[in-house]
């Protein structure tokens, strides 16, 4: 890519801090954390469990607050914004791929992928939504209810709502979790051509090296802080450098 | 402790909330029962402790022993007894003192020129007994009457007609007599019996104003002398007594009054109560069985996982019913504190807003006390049976499957029982109601429609909610499809939810085109059979009021303007052995200001022994014009009558009409009920008004209203009735309210992670909120639907079956504003429903609710 100074953020932290619980229980789940998420670029979140690579994705999607630090969609910070504000917000801007329950199981396809447009009340763009089914697709299942598609094929129809709204940024949370791998695998191969071929933008939490390393790069984490980065990403190098934590100790 | 007690008090600890809605529906209706029994035994007690009294210085009552009972009335009338009599009482030994009691009606005019009561209880005037102990009113302030024109009148009535002691007003007896007030009287202690007014006069007075002829009393109270029992005087006076007078016991007498009052009031009072508390916990079932129903259906991992683990079916079954025995036992036991609270209240508010019940401590018998406990538990436990069962028969391979809320329709069986009842409900009604009249057969269609409609609801709810739904695709967008999708999950909870509704809905119609037609058929019978322009009469119910002048109408008929002028004055006899009301008037006068029908025989020569009836009475007791009726009166002479005319309609102009000639020697204190007026030709409505008021203001001004006035105001109880039966409702819409309320708070907790969904791709707490309103809003739209059908269809059912038993025709008329009003208020009730579920779903922690379990 160019140079850094050039880079523009979809998302982003400034040390970010989470802190849950109080007094002896708190636990500081994130403990300082800088990172911008480049426009345009695919990258992933990578930790062990309890790293807060989770709470990292929550703050920065304006899912959660955050204790102290700021986060960003685009030049936006989100301390300033009201609950109704954060949700328009998110609405708008924002899109989310999450592990499970990703569809409303009362709506079809269809009325499933639009519904952050609908819920605004806007139309879209006709040909960006037609896209998006043939990329994704589903074109013959756009009447069926969530109930009646594999969950490959929900999570796909996920995959498409997420990027109905054109949003500056789309939130994946361990979306290959819950399904097997091959349709784990075309899962990811969307969210992988939606940024190089459409010019999108997504940040995913994974903790699976595999998934990893459909990205353009990977932050590592760990007890709450940033502690690496990787430049185009394999699942051997990704799997070495998380070997590496553990042999260090999971706590420092 | 016992396992799956153990494990059903620890899962009602968990899920509390849960289990309000059906606490509370369990308590209110319980509440309700309970507070009905104690303050109907309270009032009872309390009277006859009033009664009691009030009457205690009374030993024994002279009276006459016959009386004449009409039918629909409770208290027959009898003749009066001869004061003379009086004399030969105080003769008696062991008689210590003895007075008439001159009774008769008489109502007092208000400061404000309005009268005082007459809206039900009676408005009584008398002689004030000199002799303070056999008077059952107790001087307050002020002095007894003296002289001419002085009265004394209960605490209670001067308050109302805002009267003190030194004020003149006018007393209808029913003509006008001017008085002036110079005492205040109590009863027992209170301001008066309930809500009587009572005026005292000098016996002179009240033997002129009240009575026929001097000379003649109700009763005569007598007082025994020391040491003579009560049963011992009734003895000792007997054998003085003139045949067909008799003596009775105070006490007995008091017990009679106290009947009375139990038989006319609080009888009909406590019956009214009990019904609707019995539609309050019927709704509540509906209900109740709902929640435990969800409950069970959101639990059936965790009982798969019971199952699983080697728990039996029974001990299942058994754990979710004694959590519903938890939640009847507590609900029942506090709702029947909360029905003594309310019944204490109430004791406390009636004084507080002008109604003066008798005080006395609460009376809560064993049955007050068992009854709501053992309707309550029952009806909980009742409920939640069926649910019970369906926990017991969870496969344990369910605990591994995802919760699966039952989203299945309705089976084709439950359509087919449904329609079968539905046809069997159909045909019974049309049956009962149209060939073959019977108020059974039609009872029965009633019940069976009510079956119908519980059955059917689930195959209804899909195609009803589609159907309420469908606007709000295009008004409310996609939150409103939303709602209008979730409200399709379950047929069978949307179909449980709105049954509850419905069946609240659907009594509140059927009174609401029952009172419409009710009203229609008395605007009907006016228009149909009041021939005249104005009528005179005093608007009051039940056996309030004075009546008018029989004075009135002759005064009127000599005023230019008028045509004809026709009073209806009331009496009663036995007519064949059987009591009958008798219309005394001037028929000639009567024939041309009412339409009677058709008319056999004449009316114009009825004289002093002639009488004419209806059709149906004739058809009845076989008589025929030119036949001979046997009448006997109060004061038990007979005279034979001739039916000399048989006539069409009865209606206003009642079932037998006999002249005032023939009724004057058996006369009791004279009243017309009705004053029709003709004006002649050429005389405008105004004018002829204007005339007619002007001489009905020295008559103690009764109300002179235009034909349709009339009518109207005939009518006007029924809206009195109306009102009463719409708040007496209030609480099973409310517990059905409670139960929809409780329902969305269940599915919201079912859909967490579907709302946090939601919220996280972009709905706003706004939408959200509106989204589960509008859920609400549409169970309760299929409910009022549903309950609007069903409560025309019972309303339609309930007329054409009087109209059938009854000889008046009867009118059916469907108010449209008001079943508007209903449905709105349905809707209105939906979305308040909605507001707290609506508003514990917006605060849901988006992170919280889709995170993975």
């Amino acid at each position: 890519m160019t140079t850094a100074t050039t880079t523009r953020h979809a998302a982003g932290v400034a040390d970010a801090v989470k802190v849950y619980g109080s007094g002896d229980t708190a636990v500081r789940a994130l403990d300082g954390v800088s990172v911008g998420f480049p426009a345009g670029r695919f990258t992933a979140i990578m930790g062990p469990s309890g790293s807060g690579k989770s709470t990292l994705m929550h703050c920065a999607a304006g899912l959660d607050t955050l204790t102290s630090g700021a986060a960003f969609i685009g030049d936006t910070p989100l301390s300033t914004l009201d609950d109704r504000r954060l949700t328009l917000l998110r609405r708008d801007r924002v899109g989310f791929v999450f592990q499970a329950f990703n569809l409303i199981p009362t709506l079809t396809v269809a009325e499933n992928i639009t519904l952050p447009l609908d819920l605004a009340g806007a139309k879209g763009s006709r040909e960006w939504i037609d896209a998006l089914v043939d990329v994704v697709g589903l074109r013959d299942r756009l009447h069926h209810r969530p109930a009646e598609l594999s969950g490959g094929q929900q999570q796909r129809v996920a995959v498409a709502r997420a990027f109905a709204g054109r949003p500056d940024v789309v939130f994946a949370d361990e979306p290959t979790g819950n399904l097997d791998s091959r349709s784990g695998e075309e899962v990811l191969n969307l969210l992988g051509r939606a940024v190089r071929r459409m010019d999108r933008t997504v940040v995913m939490v994974t903790h699976d090296p595999v998934a990893a390393a459909h990205a353009d790069e990977v932050v590592f984490l760990a007890d709450g802080r940033l502690v690496d980065r990787m430049e185009s990403p394999t699942a051997d190098k990704v799997l070495d450098r998380m070997k590496a934590f553990d042999t260090k100790g999971g706590r420092s | 402790m016992n396992a799956s007690v153990r494990l059903s008090v620890s899962s009602l600890r968990a899920h509390k909330r849960r289990f309000a809605g059906t606490f509370l529906a369990v308590l209110l209706g319980v509440a309700f029962l309970a507070g009905t029994l104690v303050m109907g035994d309270t009032l009872r007690a309390s009277f006859s402790t009033l009664f009691g009294d009030a009457t205690k210085g009374t030993d024994a009552v002279v009276r006459s022993a016959d009386a004449i009972t009409t039918p629909g009335e409770s208290q027959g009338v009898r003749q009066p007894v001869d004061t003379a009599l009086v004399k030969t009482v105080e003769r008696v030994p062991g008689v210590a003192a003895a007075a008439p009691d001159i009774q008769g009606a008489g109502q007092l005019v208000g400061s404000d020129g309005k009268p005082v009561g007459g809206q039900g209880p009676p408005t009584l005037a008398g002689n004030w007994i000199t002799d303070p102990k056999l008077n059952p009113y107790r001087l307050a302030a002020g002095h007894a009457p003296s002289k001419s024109g002085e009265v004394v009148v209960n605490r209670g009535a001067a308050k109302k007609g805002g009267l003190k002691i030194g004020d003149t007003t006018t007393l209808r007896t029913p003509g006008p007599v001017k008085v002036t007030i110079v005492g205040l009287a109590t009863f027992g202690g209170e301001d008066g019996m309930a809500q009587v007014t009572f005026t005292g006069m000098t016996q002179a007075d009240a033997e002129k104003y009240l009575t026929a002829k001097p000379g003649e009393a109700a009763n005569i109270r007598v007082r025994a002398g020391p040491g003579v029992g009560q049963a011992e005087l009734v003895a000792d006076l007997t054998p003085v007594l003139p045949k067909g007078v008799e003596a009775i016991t105070g006490q007995e007498s008091a017990r009679e009054n106290t009947d009375m009052i139990s038989s006319q009031f609080l009888n009909i009072f406590t019956t009214l109560l009990l019904v609707f508390s019995g539609i309050a916990l019927l709704v509540a079932t509906f209900s109740i069985h709902n929640t435990f129903a969800i409950v069970v259906a959101q639990r059936t991992r965790e009982n798969a996982l019971l199952r699983a683990l080697g728990a039996s079916r029974r001990q299942v079954t058994a754990s979710s019913l004694a959590e519903a025995s938890v939640v009847a036992v507590t609900a029942s036991a506090v709702g029947l504190a909360g029905g003594i609270g309310i019944a204490a209240g109430l004791q406390t508010l009636f004084p507080a807003i002008g109604f003066p019940f008798p005080q006395g401590d609460l009376v809560i018998s064993g049955l007050s006390m068992l009854l709501p406990l053992a309707v309550g538990i029952v009806v909980c436990l009742g409920s939640a049976l069926l649910p019970a069962v369906r926990a017991g028969r969870t496969a344990p391979l369910a605990a591994l499957r995802e919760t699966a809320v039952d989203g299945s329709g309705a089976s084709r069986g439950r359509a087919i029982v449904g329609a079968a009842l539905a046809v069997l409900a159909v045909g019974a009604t049309l049956t009962g109601v149209l060939v073959s009249p019977s108020l059974w057969l039609a009872g029965l269609g009633a019940v069976l429609a009510l079956a119908a409609f519980v059955v059917l609801g689930p195959v209804a709810s899909s195609a009803a909610v589609r159907a309420l739904g469908a606007p709000l695709d295009t008004l409310r967008g996609v939150t409103g499809g939303l709602a209008r999708r979730n409200a399709l999950r379950s047929p069978k909870r949307t179909a449980a939810t709105a049954s509850a509704l419905m069946i609240g809905v659907a009594v509140v119609s059927l009174f609401t085109v029952f009172g419409a037609s009710l009203k229609a058929t008395m605007d009907q019978t006016v228009s149909r059979s009041f021939a005249g322009d104005v009528a005179v009469s005093t608007p009051s119910f039940g056996a309030g009021g004075s009546g008018l002048s029989p004075e009135l109408a002759p005064a009127i008929a000599r005023q230019p303007a008028v045509r004809y002028a026709v009073g209806l004055g009331r009496g009663v006899a036995q007519v064949d052995g059987k009591g009958r009301a008798l219309t005394v008037t001037d028929p000639v006068t009567l024939g041309k200001v009412f339409d009677l029908g058709e008319v056999r025989g004449s009316l114009d020569d009825l004289g002093a022994d002639g009488i004419a009836l209806t059709r149906k009475e004739a058809a009845e007791q076989h008589l025929t014009t030119g036949d001979t009726a046997r009448l006997t009166f109060t004061d038990g002479t007979r005279e034979n009558f001739t039916v000399r005319a048989v006539y069409g309609r009865s209606e206003l102009a009642g079932d037998y009409v006999i002249t005032r000639a023939a009724w004057a020697p058996h006369r009791t204190q004279d009243s017309d009920s009705l004053v029709a007026v003709t004006f002649k030709n050429g005389v405008g409505t105004a004018d002829g008004r204007a005339a007619v008021e002007k001489v009905a203001a020295r008559y103690g001004d009764p109300e002179v209203q235009t034909r349709d006035e009339y009518a109207r105001s005939s009518a006007g109880g029924i809206d009195m009735m109306l009102t009463l039966v719409y708040a007496l409702l209030a609480l099973a819409v409310l517990i059905a309210l409670l139960g929809i309320a409780n329902t969305l708070t269940l599915a919201i907790h079912e859909r967490t992670r579907e709302l946090g969904l939601l919220r996280a791709v972009g709905q706003t707490r706004a939408q959200l909120r509106a989204m589960v309103r509008w859920e609400s809003v549409l169970v309760a739209a299929f409910g009022t639907a549903g309950g609007l059908a069903l409560g025309a269809f019972l309303g339609w059912v309930l007329v054409e079956a009087s109209d059938g038993a009854s000889d008046s025709a009867f009118a059916f008329a469907i108010p449209p504003v008001r079943l508007a009003v209903v449905a709105l208020v349905g809707l209105a009730a939906g979305a308040l429903a909605g507001l707290r579920p609506a508003r514990r779903a917006a605060r849901l922690d988006v992170l919280r609710a889709i995170a993975t379990e």
